[in-house]
């Protein structure tokens, strides 16, 4: 499995609608996306985990995600676990909640002042799990708005196009397999190709008929990568 | 309407990435909580994801109400994995194409055009409602 970079965290809310925890989780979520650690997460989308979002379940599956719950029934951290990995850290905001004795914080569709101030300190949670995750130093969480937080729901794994048995195939994660086939120094071999399909088949499923056509599309793309690239 | 009948399920997008997500959960608050609140109930999409026997139980069998933001339809798709009878689709997408001079922006907090969209999905929902609620079809 190649070793992909680590440089982004998934964060997933579970946005309930029937609590007002869900708006929190929410709120907190955006507010570390887009002002707290813009550069360290994207959001991924937990509806599209179901819908077939296979973008989302393969940045779950090889990066690692905190899911942030409104409720003990943790749909956000059991549903990432169902269909990708098992989430890096997962936070309850109920129990959060409890622990702070913060118990009218509004509605799901209103939070009021308490509500507010309880999705900044859920945001200042989540900014410290992922600076605990990205193996950084405690950073100061009120900083300055930020540049606007990349948000997945396109994929959080950056993906490439290729030509395969005639149509456009988009191939999760294409880039960062090409880029690190590279600097692991390997030749427009036979042996890199298998290697190739290997890496593209744990992101995109690729039906048994098309393995060979997959193979030689990546042999293709890699040899014009490293020509590109010199 | 008899108040032995169930009430219908809306479910809306979790869209936690877009305006017209956030304008599809905002649409569905209206619709249940201001302009249908004794004919639907709002079923919270993560609860279908994961297949919490509770939340799939309100929806499995009875005709129910996705408002989804974008072309993905995850609310559809939830409510179809649930065993919905039948699924009565509003999406957002469209309806911004028929009210051109909204531009809808924020996530969390929507500007005024996002809450007008909002309100104007959820109107499109309501009639949708009635017609449920007309034919029976949810009970």
């Amino acid at each position: 499995m190649p070793d992909l970079p680590r440089k982004k965290i998934g964060l997933i809310a579970c946005s309930g609608e029937e609590l007002a925890e869900g708006t929190v989780t929410r709120r907190a979520v955006r507010k570390v996306l887009e002002t707290l650690r813009p550069d360290d997460t994207v959001t991924l989308c937990l509806p599209l985990f179901l819908a077939g979002g296979e973008g989302e379940r393969a940045f779950a599956r090889h990066y690692p995600t905190i899911a942030v719950d409104g409720c003990d029934k943790r749909c956000a951290a059991l549903a990432t676990e169902k269909y990708s990995a098992k989430p890096a850290a997962s936070i309850v905001v109920n129990e959060t909640a409890d622990a702070a004795e913060c118990h009218d914080i509004g509605t799901a569709r209103h939070l009021n002042e308490a509500g507010m101030q309880f999705a900044d300190s859920v945001a200042r949670l989540i900014a410290e799990e992922t600076d605990r995750l990205l193996k950084k130093p405690r950073r100061k969480t009120s900083g300055l708005a930020a540049d606007f937080g990349g948000c997945s729901c396109s994929s959080g794994l950056p993906s490439g196009t290729v030509r395969i048995l005639g149509r456009a195939t988009r191939i999760a994660g294409l880039p960062l397999i090409l880029a690190q086939f590279r600097d692991q120094e390997r030749g427009p071999d036979q042996k890199t190709a298998a290697a190739l399909l290997e890496a593209a088949k744990i992101y995109n499923e690729v039906p048994d008929s098309q393995q060979q056509a997959w193979k030689e599309a990546l042999f293709l793309e890699y040899a014009q990568f490293l020509k590109e690239k010199d | 309407m008899s108040g032995t009948r169930p009430k219908i399920p809306v479910v809306p997008c979790s869209g936690i990435g877009k305006s017209l997500g956030a304008a599809a959960r905002e649409a569905a608050f209206v619709l249940a909580e201001d302009l249908r609140p004794d004919k639907t109930k709002i079923v919270a999409l993560s609860l279908l994801v994961l297949g919490d026997e509770e939340a799939r139980r309100e929806v499995a069998g009875h005709e129910a109400v996705a408002i989804d933001g974008c072309k993905l339809e995850c609310a559809a798709k939830g409510l179809a994995c649930s065993g919905a009878s039948k699924i009565h689709k509003v999406a957002v997408f469209d309806v911004v194409r028929r009210h051109r001079g909204l531009k809808p922006e924020g996530v969390c907090d929507l500007n005024e055009d996002g809450l007008r969209l909002a309100r104007a999905t959820a109107d499109e929902a309501a009639k949708i409602v009635d017609n449920v609620d007309a034919e029976g079809g949810h009970a």
